[in-house]
Formats: structure tokens, C-alpha cells, sequence
């Protein structure tokens, strides 16, 4: 084997490892966004208004 | 007055320019008639004809009559934009605008498929150096794996610029090919009662407005604090991205997705046939770029299934996935998830694989430039 070779063999297992590695940190950041952050229906502007006139009305 | 004078391109031609004016015409051919990736493989092969013409003012000429070089407009915009890497980097805005992130939330356990479908790169590295090829080389042939033409002309072009030519018509060529080249491969990997798993798509959450905001800003840093030198690759497609989904900048995006990629990829394309002479082209080296080209694209849908095929090891039955579904961890988006969808249906039609295959797709999207990255990384280090 020369040492060409050998370095390539090198790279790839490491260039392997490091892809898992970053796509295990996206998938964790993905999973921490969509926990802290989840999806909530807004509410338009004018509709909240309306809402809190109605309220301080009553 | 001879021939020679009056006609001087005829009288240069020789039958390697013939060669080379013929391959313009059949990848001319591919992107009209075939709609093989028409909007690179057009102006490539265009651009192989243009500068295949003997004394062809296209490229670089010596002036007969001064000895000094002429500079022709092709050598010019590669110069500016490609050795620079300004032409792959400005595609990279235009591609992150057009990404949704959306699948992977609902699914993104199927993000590991995006590293896993890489394997191709690092075994065709290895192959290259096997046969010859120095570090450099042999990771720039490897990058043909990577199933995307703008990191593939990064990486060639940085470590390899003699091969930019072969390296981007094989990136290009084997994307548009892989419904010809993923199905056999897939078949041959997993059995009928694989094929007719179900999967359910989550494909009816709602993902937060401001996750998708923070997953291009973060993916950025936690990139940058890790591997600097991919930050180029990686910061760029997430800006195009943070564009789309900042909500401030819908022209821009718009224009980022529209004008800006046809734009550059024109030049792109164009501009990567000025490497197409006769002389740097017609070579031993281009064959086997080739095939080690196909060998890759075939690796990545062997890495893909094959992990998919490990992970159900450990998956209970009921909740397996389908193998298939791993291939779709290439960066040929959405092509690779409208292949497996379409086998999904074969064996069943009511087997509906789109979304997971998506998610996996977007999922290969970012890990063929994670792997560019690495490949950037590590490379000089050990070259």
C-alpha cells in the first residue's frame, strides 16, 4: 500500500466519522429549535386588538 | 493565396478538435433532446465547440503576428469567476433560497441518510489513489460523489483545475442520470418485502416560522466553529436560505432563485468548457474520470440503503424503515426522492414514500457540502 493510499484511507475514515458528526449536531439542533421553539398559530395584529377592546369592553 | 490563409480554422483543425466538437454536440443533444440537466449541459457542450475551433477568439491565442497573448473572453470570466470560486458560491445562494427545511424537522432522524449517502466520495478517493491519482487529485474525482456540480467545481478547482473539465461534465452528466443509475443498484440491494415497506410522512406539522429563521444562523456557526475552511460552502447555501425564510427579503429570494441561478449557472456552464480543449480533454484520464464517476454515484446509493438497512436492525417490526429511502441521501434534489418515490409506487401503489424521501434528499443536500467541507479540510493536511 503506498503512502498515498494509506492517506487517502485516512481521510475517508475520518471524512466519514466527521459527516456523522455534523449531521448528528444538525439533527440535535433541529430537535432543540423544534422544542423551544414550536409551532404556534398567529394571531393577525387586528384581530388581537379587537380582541383586547371586546375584553376591556366587558 | 492557399487554403491556409484564407481559411485558417479549417486548415488548424485536427481530429481531436472534431472529437471535441463532436462530444459539445452530443451533450447539446442530451440537455434538448434527452433533458439531461439542460440548463449545464447546454452551454457546456456550447462552450466545448466555441473553443474547439481552431484559433478560436473564445479563449486565450497567441497573436501570430506580435507573439503576445491575446486574452479571450471565456479564459477571462474563468479567471474571475471560477478560479476565485465566486460563480459556485453565488449558485450556493441561489440553491439555499430554493431549500425548504421543513421535511427534515418533521423527519430528521432521516439526516443521518445525508452523511451515509457520502460514502461514494471517500471510497472513490480511495479507488483514484489506488490507480495513481496524487491526494489531490484523487479527492477532486471523489467529489463527482458528492452529486453537486457547484461543490464538485470548489473542490477540482482548488485542488485540481487540470481536471475541472472531465470532473464537472461527469458531476453534471451522472445527476441528470440518476433514474438510469439508482434503480438497478437499489434492486439489487433490498428485497420486494423491503421495497413495500410503509412510512409515514409527518407531513402535516406545522414547523415554528422562527426555527427555520435560527436553523440557517446556527448551522452557520456551529459549522464555522468547527471546520473554518468549509464555512465558504456551508455559509453561503445558509444565507441563501436565512433569505427565504427571514420573510423580510421575498424579491430577493425570489431573484435568488430565478435570475441569479440562471444567471450564473449560464456562465458556469460556459464557463467550465473553456477547460474543454482537445488537448486537456481528450486523455486516458477522462475515461477513467468517468467511470470512477459512475463507481461513486453507485457507492452513495450503496451507503445509503445499506445504512438504512442497519438501522432496522434495531428498529421494531411496524416501524422499520424502507431501504429505498436511504439512497435518497444524495445531493440530487428532488430527483433521487421522485425515483424512489416512483419505485415505491411500483410495488405498491399505495405506498406514498415522498415526504421521507424528501426529508433524506434535503438531508444529502447538506451533506454533500459537509463532505466538500471535510474534503477541503483535510486534504491539506495530509497532500
Amino acid at each position: 500500500m503506498t503512502a498515498t493510499v494509506e492517506k487517502a484511507l485516512l481521510i475517508a475514515g475520518i471524512g466519514m466519522v466527521g459527516i456523522f458528526v455534523f449531521m448528528a449536531l444538525f439533527y440535535l439542533l433541529i430537535l432543540a429549535l423544534d422544542r423551544f421553539l414550536p409551532f404556534h398559530e398567529e394571531t393577525p395584529a387586528e384581530e388581537l386588538s379587537e380582541d383586547s377592546i371586546t375584553d376591556e369592553e366587558e | 493565396m492557399g487554403l491556409e490563409q484564407l481559411l485558417p480554422a479549417i486548415a488548424g483543425m485536427t481530429w481531436q478538435s472534431l472529437v471535441m466538437i463532436g462530444v459539445g454536440l452530443t451533450l447539446i443533444y442530451l440537455a434538448i433532446a434527452r433533458n439531461y440537466e439542460p440548463t449545464l449541459l447546454l452551454p457546456i457542450g456550447f462552450g466545448a465547440i466555441l473553443v474547439n475551433i481552431p484559433l478560436s477568439s473564445a479563449i486565450t491565442q497567441i497573436d501570430p503576428a506580435t507573439g503576445q497573448a491575446v486574452e479571450g473572453v471565456l479564459n477571462v470570466f474563468f479567471d474571475a469567476g471560477i478560479a476565485t470560486e465566486i460563480f459556485p458560491l453565488l449558485i450556493f445562494i441561489a440553491i439555499g433560497a430554493m431549500i425548504d427545511f421543513s421535511p427534515l424537522f418533521r423527519n430528521p432522524s432521516l439526516l443521518l441518510f445525508g452523511a451515509a449517502a457520502q460514502l461514494g466520495i471517500f471510497l472513490t478517493m480511495m479507488f483514484a489513489s489506488l490507480l495513481g491519482y496524487d491526494l489531490r487529485e484523487a479527492a477532486s474525482i471523489g467529489i463527482i460523489g458528492a452529486a453537486d456540480g457547484p461543490t464538485s467545481i470548489i473542490v477540482a478547482s482548488r485542488f485540481a483545475p487540470n481536471l475541472l473539465g472531465p470532473i464537472s461534465v461527469a458531476a453534471y452528466s451522472y445527476m441528470a442520470l440518476v433514474p438510469i443509475i439508482q434503480p438497478p443498484v437499489i434492486r439489487l440491494l433490498t428485497s420486494r418485502r423491503e421495497r413495500l415497506i410503509r412510512m409515514s410522512s409527518g407531513s402535516a406539522r406545522k414547523i415554528s416560522k422562527k426555527a427555520l429563521i435560527l436553523f440557517p444562523i446556527a448551522v452557520t456557526i456551529v459549522a464555522g466553529i468547527i471546520a473554518p475552511s468549509s464555512l465558504a460552502l456551508i455559509g453561503f447555501l445558509m444565507f441563501g436560505n436565512l433569505v427565504r425564510e427571514c420573510g423580510v427579503l421575498n424579491k430577493l429570494s425570489l431573484s435568488a432563485q430565478n435570475e441569479l441561478a440562471s444567471l450564473v449557472t449560464l456562465l458556469l456552464g460556459i464557463t467550465i468548457a473553456s477547460t474543454m480543449t482537445a488537448d486537456r480533454f481528450i486523455r486516458v484520464d477522462t475515461l477513467i474520470i468517468i467511470a470512477l464517476g459512475l463507481f461513486a454515484f453507485v457507492l452513495d446509493t450503496f451507503g445509503g440503503v445499506i445504512f438504512a438497512k442497519f438501522l432496522n436492525l434495531f428498529r421494531k417490526e411496524g416501524n422499520k424503515l424502507n431501504p429505498m429511502i436511504g439512497a435518497c441521501g444524495i445531493s440530487a434534489f428532488p430527483m433521487s426522492a421522485r425515483v424512489i418515490h416512483q419505485m415505491g409506487l411500483k410495488e405498491d401503489p399505495y405506498n406514498y414514500l415522498l415526504m421521507p424521501a424528501i426529508s433524506a434528499n434535503v438531508g444529502g443536500q447538506i451533506g454533500s457540502v459537509v463532505a466538500g467541507g471535510i474534503i477541503l479540510t483535510l486534504v491539506p493536511f495530509f497532500a
